[in-house]
């Protein structure tokens, strides 16, 4: 009976060892296009394929220089900061007033508009790619950087709106009560008593939306297009591959330029990030 | 911003002035919706752009693949079904369809049982637990652009490619071959790419749920010997069930629609039609040959696949009781 029970944890514990062997595999697999991401920027071509693995063995910048001018990567950042910025600030604009009205009501109708907000989960914009091109055309912003951040302010309402009113809902009322007593109006209790309390709201979505507008591809190249005025960094990196052939240093120094910014701001604010992805990702 | 500061001063005075006069109840209702119509005015720039820009172009969509229109400044002409019927025959067409089917039904299983025991993994905070949540969060970072880029130089041939050389140095070079332009491993090596994005930040989604199960019924079943893998399918999973529903057709729908840029930046459909499916289709018929009927009408019929997909995983996975 014992012997039982023991050769059965025995069983179970192996089971459990070769769990761990298996997630660090999966983690090695992780980790090595990263690492090879990381220190091929600082290569040579020979060095990159005799030894791939290996560190560089000088810090050489050359291929940063290259990627810089191959790939006219300055503009690109610039356009994509940007545009980043832009619907940043054009989606805190419009979402914050109406998660405020939405917080606030607790009408009928305002179940309705919330529903509303939902719906915009279950509309996947890609399907739509071509009548968002045509329209663009229409409004006649076609490869203007303002038609990419109008369309992305919209892309990110639904979810900015529903996160924002869930969290201007834990507010008390009785704050906005006391401020409407002593005479406050509408926009001024807004923007002196539910602002500057959002602001951790206001921060998850901005982060949320920040790694989404810096990462987009495919609308950027079809609504923005592929002229190096005017196109964001991530359009500017697959041109790296066309304008020299299987540099690889020089491509991945592209790749990790444009990398940067969102794991700087990962290293700084890797907690709230952490949470603010996993919010976005439960909402829909 | 001032009109609807004044609109809503308005709703805020009426109920006060009218209160003393003793109205009907037909006409107290309609202030009470006046009021709460008023009291919504902020949120009708933020509806009204949404459905400018997301909706408009949906319902676009439905019109547009009733017309025929080659090129993005060409005239468009009405050709009633004609589009449906030419796309259904087309054998592009069925190439990726059949690569789409094919592509989903691996990817997401792969991708939401991997994360799913690795989430567990996580659960348990296992040694090296901090270290680990960061590495799986990593790839979520990268953009698409950027993971793509790295994987072309990753999955080169000879003798540029990583995979090939590391291949070469464990005395398997009999595998070594052009991954991503090779018919046969070219989907493969998208689907590939894409799990190594995908599996980390989907575990850390799941493994955020678990967190929230009350610690008394994990400990109950641990008194009652339960082992590590009894407690993920007997308990744990059957709390999550709905959850992993909604995670799995989230994961459905990307794959279905945001796979056409991995598609473009890895393989660009190659070769042949070997790694084209339906989403990169829209793009290719779109922005390369020009012909937007045929292009809407493939993005009508992915919507249709995606929300009949999505809806069909939510309810296979709702809770049993």
């Amino acid at each position: 009976m014992t012997l039982q029970i023991r050769s059965k944890t025995r069983l179970r514990r192996a089971g459990w060892g070769l769990s761990h062997a298996l997630v660090w595999v999966y983690v090695l697999l992780v980790l090595i296009p990263l690492y090879f991401l990381l220190i091929s920027p600082f290569k040579s071509n020979p060095e990159i394929f005799n030894t791939p693995f290996a560190l560089p063995q000088t810090f050489r910048l050359s291929n940063f220089v290259s990627a810089w001018q191959n790939a006219s990567l300055g503009p690109g950042l610039l356009n994509s900061l940007l545009i980043t910025v832009g619907a940043e600030i054009l989606t805190i604009v419009l979402a914050l007033p109406a998660a405020f009205s939405l917080a606030r009501s607790t009408t009928r109708l305002s179940a309705v508009v919330e529903r509303l907000f939902l719906l915009g989960f279950l509309i996947p914009g890609f399907a739509a790619l071509v009548p968002t091109v045509l329209f663009a055309v229409r409004l006649n912003l076609l490869y203007t950087p303002e038609i990419l951040i109008f369309y992305f302010a919209a892309t990110a309402l639904p979810l900015s709106v529903i996160v924002l009113t869930a969290f201007l809902r834990t507010i008390p009322k009785e704050l906005e009560e006391a401020a409407r007593m002593d005479g406050a109006g509408w926009f001024v209790v807004l923007l002196r008593i539910y602002f500057p309390l959002s602001l951790p709201g206001v921060v998850t979505v901005v982060l949320l939306n920040f790694l989404a507008f810096w990462n987009e591809f495919i609308f950027s190249i079809v609504l923005l297009g592929p002229d190096p005025a005017v196109r964001t960094v991530q359009v500017a990196l697959p041109d790296l591959t066309s304008t020299t052939g299987t540099q690889y240093g020089l491509l991945l120094a592209g790749v990790l330029v444009a990398f940067l910014p969102p794991l700087l701001v990962y290293a700084f604010l890797q907690k709230r990030m952490q949470s603010a992805m996993i919010t976005g990702a439960v909402k829909g | 911003m001032t009109s609807l500061v004044i609109e809503e001063e308005k709703s805020t005075m009426t109920p006060s002035a009218h209160h003393g006069a003793g109205r009907s109840i037909d006409s107290r209702r309609r202030l009470r919706l006046r009021r709460s119509i008023g009291g919504l005015a902020g949120t009708v720039p933020a509806l009204a752009w949404y459905l400018l820009f997301l909706l408009g172009p949906l319902l676009g969509l439905f019109w547009m693949s009733f017309y025929d229109q080659p090129g993005i400044l060409a005239d468009s002409t009405f050709v009633g079904i004609n589009n449906f019927t030419h796309v259904l025959g087309d054998p592009a067409f069925r190439i990726a369809l059949i690569n789409t089917v094919l592509q989903v039904t691996f990817l997401v299983p792969v991708l939401m049982i991997a994360s799913l025991l690795l989430a567990y993994y996580l659960h348990r905070k296992p040694r090296g637990y901090g270290v680990l949540s960061v590495v799986l969060f990593l790839p979520a970072l990268l953009s698409l652009a950027g993971r793509s880029m790295a994987f072309v130089a990753i999955l080169a041939p000879k003798p540029f490619g990583l995979l090939n050389g590391v291949l070469e140095a464990l005395h398997l070079g009999f595998l070594e071959r052009a991954w991503l332009a090779d018919p046969r491993t070219a989907l493969l090596s998208i689907i590939a790419v894409e799990l190594w994005g995908g599996i980390g930040f989907t575990a850390i989604l799941l493994n955020a749920r678990m967190a929230s199960i009350p610690f008394e019924v994990e400990e109950s079943a641990t008194l009652d010997g339960i082992g590590q893998l009894g407690m993920l399918r007997q308990i744990i999973y059957p709390m999550l069930r709905d959850y992993f529903g909604v995670v799995a057709a989230l994961q459905l729908i990307w794959t279905l629609f945001t796979s056409a840029g991995d598609v473009l930046l890895l393989t660009g459909g190659g070769p042949g039609y070997a790694s084209t499916n339906l989403a990169y289709l829209v793009y290719n018929k779109a922005f390369l040959q020009q012909d937007l009927g045929y292009a809407t009408t493939v993005g009508v019929l992915l919507f249709v696949a995606g929300l009949v997909g999505a809806l069909t995983l939510r309810a296979a996975f709702k809770p049993k009781y």
